[in-house]
């Protein structure tokens, strides 16, 4: 049988690949109204914390935010918290970011578009890689319209918007900075339970709500060393935060987003991917 | 060179061994059809050339290289199961996604190509949700067609589909292999339509490959059987049954006398016992009875 083409092989660049995996995952990023409604959450949050928070006084109930910044970030790192004013800020993003995750990487799974994709020369990296970055950029996105509900609602409440601006302006970009670490552990997290889609969006609530360190900081006290966590790092960002913070955010998200890329990685190289 | 190798493949699912050592071997530029009756390991086999399963042992290579080399992978257009694609979008956009993905240039001039080619032009603005089974099938193989594939994995591209699906379905494999040149791997359980396309074939069963031929020894293989009508069937049949050691009554209503050497002997025998042949021909047993004559061969052994 004489009607086969020469064979020619061309092993295509790393950038090439990424580059067009990386436009699939952003067009279907902006073509999902998942992607919108979850901006609309991240922006609702804010409102919903300034309205339903108080604390209980001789005087009747008090506000827990007497200042608007403080729905972004917490006055100072404190990673046992104690009420819901310490907690509700700004990381509440990255909670709702880990069922967005879930839900845009569970649909991967569910059109059978990885079988389309792992039978072509995509990577398993590639894919990781590209996720890690699509899912980022949709979280940081979700703190920009956190931010603009925030100060809405900080309006709306009366409440102080006195700050100082450096402090928050790098406490905002930290945050932002710490959605590539986030976006990385869901993406792994999803990767291992790629079978059990409710599984999945349970463990990245789970994992997203800071519980174990929140424990942690419970038994080791408000200790720095916590800062090498994801959760850590999120609250290290506060409105208090200097150039140090920022570099401490940017080490540990891009740290872990490396270290989940590899683990992913090596999942779903050594096993059934579809 | 070959387009697929395969040595030795073993795959476990658990306690469960869904191949037992399977060797197989594709020719290039090829059709070949991959038979085997439902969990005997033909998907497994599929899924793992395809790069989607990891196997527990065994070799596999692609156009004579590792099959995970990511250069022998940009050659491979798979069809497995169901397209990937995502169903609010419209078909037009599914392919070009993939066109992405596959990072191809002249992406728009591709997809129209690979669209024309499955007679699917006229459907591009359609939403993948809205698509028939057989115009999702035919969308599959479009997509696998991104990148001008070598190889084509298609797993039951034609089950399900009616007998017009069936037609442009086999009207397309066939333009495909002339306009694409590639190699194809078609498994399928309809094997009368898989008959009127393939050049080689092969048979699985338990998790290991019991016989790889091309179509012409298969054609050698098959045996010739007289089939002949009389007005007193019963009797013809007991007939012919004392002088011939297989004789059966078909779907259609004749009786197939296989071992008869000509069918002369067969009307001067009958005309001598009193009965008037009122029909008769020389046929062979199609890819399905010699399928199926093979497999209750091997369950007798």
């Amino acid at each position: 049988m004489e009607m086969t083409r020469a064979l020619k092989f061309e092993t295509p660049s790393f950038t090439k690949r990424l580059r067009g995996m990386l436009g699939v995952d952003f067009y279907r990023l902006f073509h999902t109204p998942m992607f919108y409604i979850f901006l609309v959450i991240a922006a609702i949050i804010p409102a919903m914390i300034l309205g339903t928070s108080g604390s209980d006084t001789a005087e009747g109930v008090a506000p827990l935010y007497t200042n608007t910044w403080q729905i972004i970030a917490a006055d100072t790192p404190i990673y046992a918290v104690s009420d819901m004013g310490q907690y509700a800020n700004m990381n509440m993003v990255f909670i709702f970011g880990g069922i967005m995750v879930s839900i845009f990487i569970g649909h991967d799974y569910k059109s059978g578009y990885v079988k389309q994709l792992f039978t072509t020369h995509a990577k398993k990296q590639d894919y990781m890689m590209s996720k890690t970055i699509t899912c980022a950029f949709a979280m940081a996105c979700m703190c920009i319209t956190y931010l603009m509900g925030g100060v809405v609602a900080g309006f709306l409440a009366g409440t102080s918007f006195e700050v100082n601006v450096g402090s928050l302006i790098i406490a905002i970009v930290s945050k932002m900075i710490m959605s590539l670490g986030w976006a990385s552990l869901y993406t792994f997290l999803n990767i291992i339970f790629r079978r059990y889609f409710g599984i999945s969006i349970a463990s990245s609530f789970f994992f997203g709500t800071g519980i174990l360190i929140i424990g942690a900081g419970a038994i080791v006290g408000n200790s720095s060393i916590l800062n090498i966590f994801l959760y850590g790092s999120s609250v290290y960002a506060c409105l208090s935060s200097n150039i140090m913070t920022l570099l401490v955010c940017l080490v540990v998200s891009v740290a872990w987003a490396i270290i989940y890329n590899l683990l992913g990685t090596l999942i779903l190289s050594k096993s059934d991917v579809y | 060179m070959n387009a697929i190798e395969i040595k030795g493949l073993t795959k476990n699912f658990g306690n469960k061994q869904a191949l037992k050592g399977l060797d197989m071997t594709v020719p290039m530029g090829a059709i070949y059809g991959f038979i085997g009756e439902n969990g005997s390991g033909k998907s497994t086999t599929e899924k793992l050339i395809c790069g989607l399963l990891v196997p527990s042992g065994g070799s596999i290579k692609l156009f004579g290289r590792d099959y995970t080399d990511a250069d022998v992978r940009a050659k491979v257009g798979v069809l497995i199961e169901a397209p990937g694609c995502f169903p609010n979008c419209t078909v037009w956009n599914n392919m070009m996604l993939q066109a992405a993905n596959l990072s191809i240039p002249n992406a728009k001039e591709e997809v129209r190509k690979a669209l024309k080619v499955v007679r699917m032009e006229g459907s591009a603005s359609n939403k993948y949700k809205n698509c028939s089974l057989g115009m999702k099938q035919r969308i599959g193989i479009a997509m696998a067609l991104l990148g001008h594939p070598s190889l084509l994995v298609l797993d039951e591209p034609i089950n399900g589909l009616d007998a017009d699906g069936m037609r442009i379905m086999r009207e397309v494999l066939v333009d495909i292999t002339r306009s694409y040149q590639c190699t194809v791997v078609i498994s399928s359980h309809i094997l009368g339509e898989l008959e009127k396309i393939a050049t080689h074939y092969g048979i699985v069963r338990g998790g290991k490959m019991i016989k790889e031929m091309t179509a012409a020894e298969l054609d050698a293989d098959c045996r010739t059987y007289v089939a002949l009508r009389t007005r007193d069937m019963s009797r013809t049949k007991a007939l012919l049954t004392f002088k011939y050691s297989r004789v059966e009554e078909d779907e259609s209503g004749y009786l197939r006398v296989y071992d008869a050497k000509a069918p002369e002997d067969i009307v001067t025998y009958l005309y001598e016992n009193g009965i008037l042949v009122n029909e008769i021909k020389t046929a062979k047993v199609g890819l399905e009875e010699y399928y199926i004559d093979l497999m209750n061969e091997k369950e007798v052994r």
